[in-house]
């Protein structure tokens, strides 16, 4: 069967036809001598997008039974899905259709109407070329298992698989130590209204432990992990015994696993040792925990602690923005131990960002805590140095200090990442596939990451993240329903390759991969989102990807500038 | 009785518009209502976001045009709630849609009846700087690309004389005075409340100078007149007519004492003024008088270092409410008490006001329709933040962005995705 090219202009109302000659395309493009062996329909209306026009349109495309069609109209942002839907509804391939804008581009920013015409007759020209030359792509379905894989056991993880655990899902958490709960599983209270921690935190854990749709991994990290999104196959390995594995398929995987806190020992302004009375703020929480209690080395009550925000801030390039309020409530627990502590609080800024912190804040200041604001600090054991807001130079000695170090990725991190594809920012935290409207996803679909993971959050923060991240699974992993891939995708043309494998450096979806025996890279087109960095980075032309190819794009621009 | 598989989705701001297209992937029916003519919320104010820059118009119009195209979703502008009925599971709820009087069918948004118009009406969506007809849309690349008429300022529709200029002007046919409100009823089973949130008024605090002093604008002014599709098409006119202010003073924190609280985006937004300022007039000088620096997310800070480096002069002051803005000749002084208690004078041509955010002006009403709580701040009382920040005071019905507090875009997508979470098990 020969070419059958259907050539629609919308007028667009007055847009389109005010400011060019319509007629005169429709002369040009049929006098075209090298079209002559190719069936052409060039047709107008007033509207293609009204029903009117989608119903002449249709009735159109079954008519003559076209094998192309190309549309002059508007931008394809506001109309090509639109038409995609039309040649959908007609058994005509939509790939084997393009829009072309003489609206934007011609008609509304060229005044002189003869040179917008003569601009519009060019553009439709390189389409007419173009279409003969796409190929008609069909969408794939592929089955996909609503299983997860959650590796950390921190309170982000434990809220994730709890969000998610279903008749329909099963959630296997793992977590590298004997035990979960995380960090804050050692907290005695929470903010922001100093709820008893066994309220929240234990209730969580004893859900997690008594649902029968988590399988728990205690002790077990991720050893390998392959696939895509909907199908991943991982394997788990016993920290202590490495032979020990386990085998799963899943359909996503989370990351939830944690932070730690910065080495105060990295920081020379910093100088204490074991025997002084200097303490981060996570071991605070667990003197508490134990002892109920704060107390010196020497069992004594202290008199005097000052407690240190910020430490660490300006060395890792980021606010932690949780201090500010743990302090805080530190400062709390220290003025309800004892009325006789005195208690200062050294700050730069007070980073306080949500609704409720402030009211806390005010409580504390109308109490005896000392705030005060500094410019820098050093500390030598249990003495500090400091200026104030007011350039003076002051020194003082306490019994305790307590610092809040900055949070930084754990340290398994960057081998995690590894595992999975995925990045790490400049901070060392996971990043996300766009900072603000898809932060709790990655660049590699199905992949996850949630909690102090991501960045610095707090136990509300975290848990919300968990929450956020059940919505996306629930909404794109359902069970018994498939998965349809991007159909615009790159492939290796195997005869060219020569293995050089610069193609694998440059997807930053990890969708290539090389393939040993045959000495050639391989496309995975479950994974590939066709941007096309690998066919501009292929010496040897040997990508192409699928809708862009190279004859495509060069018979345009060859016909349009004819 | 079985429960509804749809759901309501109140406001179209970008946490809004988020949850209705995951809801739409899950297979749910959502009714996304908007109280403006246009959907896109806030965000499409600002020129650029921060901490990356980038175009907010590039970022948010893919998901505007998703959100028109989806056919799960049924958008419906200049709508409110008037009622709501039931429990979990099935709501009836009454939507009070307004007539547009324009064919968002026939409509193609060619613009041709702006100009007939006779009317002519101060634009509010462009905060009072720009004007427009009574036929209008807010701003160029509004979606819906269709306009609105004002009924109450339309010669035709009020009754003021018999006037169609528009329908004149229109070759679709598009335009029909004859639309009447609706009451439109609909049955959910959940309902998202994303009504985001307002900016404190600047006039009751008359020591800014605000409403006074033509060269005293707030944030979101800022953002307008700094826009490209704004009011001035992104150049800085002053309203006094004084092209590009040689001196800027950005004042923090307007606001938050009286409120009691943070709302932890305001030193960001400081700081991108600054920046697109010096772009735009590299010789001015920037102030940013703050008190304290909230940048509260791991890649806030280096943009904060690489303005401070580059755009602006930092300022520290203990005392907000202390700060007195002055006339000086043509410019203001800007007096504050410094960190040693004695008090400075800055001069500029233009202080820029970074006010609180505060509950949306609805947020009342729509606690009394929803017979949802509200805070002791006017935004909606959620769940204790450790179980889950986004569950009301009532089953069913969930909150999500700056509705539940003041936020940034990322932490409002994170709100939008948890909801959505909650929602598809309560409806399970």
């Amino acid at each position: 069967m020969g070419e059958k090219i259907g050539i629609y202009i919308c007028e667009c109302g007055p847009n389109i036809a005010n400011k060019v000659y319509i007629d005169k395309i429709i002369e040009k493009i049929s006098s075209i001598e090298a079209y002559k062996n190719k069936e052409l329909v060039i047709k107008n209306h007033k509207l293609l997008c009204s029903i009117d026009g989608k119903k002449f349109l249709e009735e159109e495309i079954k008519q003559n039974e076209f094998t192309h069609l190309v549309i002059a109209a508007c931008s394809p942002k506001d109309h090509e899905s639109t038409f995609i839907n039309i040649c959908k509804k007609t058994h005509l391939n939509p790939y084997l259709f393009r829009i072309v804008n003489i609206r934007e581009q011609c008609a509304w920013i060229i005044s002189d109407r003869d040179e917008a015409t003569e601009k519009a007759i060019q553009y439709i020209r390189g389409s007419i070329n173009r279409v003969s030359y796409q190929s008609p792509l069909e969408e794939k379905k592929l089955d996909s298992n609503p299983d997860v894989l959650v590796i950390g056991g921190g309170i982000a993880g434990i809220e994730t698989a709890l969000s998610l655990a279903s008749k329909k899902r099963k959630v296997y958490l793992i977590e590298k130590t004997s035990k979960l709960g995380g960090k804050s599983a050692k907290f005695r209270k929470l903010l922001p209204r100093q709820n008893c921690n066994t309220d929240v935190i234990q209730k969580k854990l004893l859900d997690v432990e008594e649902n029968n749709h988590i399988q728990i991994f205690k002790e077990t990290e991720l050893e390998k992990a392959i696939g895509f999104f909907g199908n991943f196959e991982v394997i788990l390995k016993n920290v202590k015994d490495n032979n020990l594995k386990t085998e799963l398929r899943v359909g996503a995987i989370i990351v939830a696993s944690g932070f730690k806190q910065l080495n105060t020992s990295e920081l020379p302004k910093y100088e204490y040792t074991q025997d002084d009375d200097v303490y981060t703020s996570l071991e605070i929480e667990e003197m508490c925990s134990q002892n109920g209690k704060v107390l010196l080395k020497s069992g004594e009550e202290p008199r005097s602690i000052a407690l240190i925000h910020c430490v660490g801030r300006e060395e890792k390039g980021y606010c932690s923005q949780i201090c500010c309020n743990y302090m805080l409530k530190i400062a709390q627990y220290l003025e309800q131990q004892s009325s006789d502590i005195k208690i200062k609080e050294f700050y730069r800024d007070l980073c306080l960002p949500n609704k409720d912190d402030q009211f806390f804040l005010e409580n504390l200041q109308n109490s005896a805590i000392d705030f005060i604001r500094i410019k820098d600090i050093e500390i030598k054991g249990n003495k500090i140095k400091y200026i104030g807001t007011d350039d003076t130079k002051k020194e003082i000695e306490v019994d305790m200090l307590i610092l809040a170090p900055a949070m930084e990725a754990e340290d398994g991190a960057t081998e995690l990442a590894e595992l999975l594809n995925i990045q790490l920012d400049e901070t060392g935290f996971f990043q996300e596939a766009h900072q603000k409207l898809n932060p709790i996803a990655t660049s590699t679909d199905g992949i996850f990451i949630v909690g102090a993971a991501r960045g610095p959050s707090g136990i509300s923060e975290s848990i919300l993240q968990a929450q956020a991240v059940g919505g996306e699974i629930l909404t794109q992993l359902i069970p018994g329903e498939k998965i349809v891939p991007e159909v615009k995708v790159s492939e290796v043309l195997e005869a060219l390759c020569k293995g050089c494998q610069t193609c694998l450096n440059v997807c930053t979806y990890g969708a290539i991969y090389f393939d040993e025996d045959r000495g050639i890279s391989v496309v995975n087109e479950a994974i590939c989102r066709g941007c096309g960095n690998c066919m501009g980075s292929c010496p040897s032309g040997a990508i192409r990807s699928k809708h862009f190819t190279n004859p495509q794009l060069y018979q345009e621009m060859v016909e349009a500038l004819r | 009785m079985s429960k509804s598989n749809s759901v309501l989705v109140i406001g179209a701001g970008i946490t809004g518009m988020k949850a209705s297209l995951m809801l739409s992937n899950a297979g749910k029916k959502v009714y996304l209502i908007e109280k403006l003519p246009l959907i896109g919320g806030n965000i499409i104010k600002n020129e650029e976001c921060f901490p990356n820059l980038e175009c907010s118009t590039c970022m948010v119009a893919p998901i505007q045009q998703d959100i028109l195209q989806n056919q799960n979703v049924e958008v419906m502008t200049l709508s409110t709630v008037e009622k709501v009925e039931g429990e979990v599971g099935n709501f009836t709820v009454t939507i009070n849609k307004k007539a547009r009087y324009v064919s968002l069918i026939d409509c193609i948004g060619c613009g041709m009846c702006y100009d007939p118009c006779p009317v002519v009406l101060k634009n509010e969506w462009e905060e009072n700087l720009a004007e427009k007809k009574a036929i209008y849309v807010p701003c160029p690349g509004s979606l819906p690309n269709v306009p609105t008429i004002d009924p109450e300022s339309c010669l035709q529709l009020s009754g003021k004389q018999n006037c169609s200029a528009c329908v004149e002007a229109c070759d679709f046919g598009a335009i029909d005075f004859s639309e009447k409100d609706e009451k439109i009823k609909v049955y959910v089973g959940a309902i998202i409340v994303a009504t985001g949130f307002d900016l404190f008024d600047a006039t009751y605090l008359p020591n800014f100078g605000y409403g006074k002093y033509p060269g005293v604008y707030t944030a979101m002014e800022f953002e307008r007149l700094f826009a490209s599709n704004g009011p001035t098409s992104g150049e800085l006119i002053l309203r006094d007519g004084v092209k590009t202010p040689e001196s800027i003073a950005i004042i923090h924190c307007v606001g938050r004492k009286d409120q009691g609280y943070c709302s932890a985006v305001c030193c960001m937004c400081s700081f991108k003024y600054a920046h697109f300022l010096n772009q735009k007039i590299p010789d001015a000088k920037v102030y940013n008088i703050y008190s304290d620096i909230c940048v509260p997310d791991k890649s806030y800070q280096k943009f904060f270092e690489n303005v401070k480096r580059e755009s602006t002069e930092l300022v520290f002051q203990p005392s907000t409410d202390k700060i007195k803005v002055t006339k000086n000749g043509s410019g203001l002084d800007i007096k504050y008490l410094n960190g040693k208690g004695m008090e400075e004078t800055i001069s500029a041509n233009m202080v820029i006001l970074s006010l609180a955010m505060i509950p949306g002006k609805e947020t009342s009403h729509l606690s009394k329709v929803l017979g949802i709580n509200k805070d002791t701040k006017g935004f909606f009382l959620t769940q204790n933040r450790n179980i889950g920040s986004v569950e009301t005071t009532k089953s069913g019905i969930f909150v999500a962005g700056c509705a539940e507090g003041p936020k940034d875009v990322q932490n409002s997508i994170i709100q939008a995705e948890a909801s959505v979470s909650k929602v598809i098990n309560c409806l399970e």
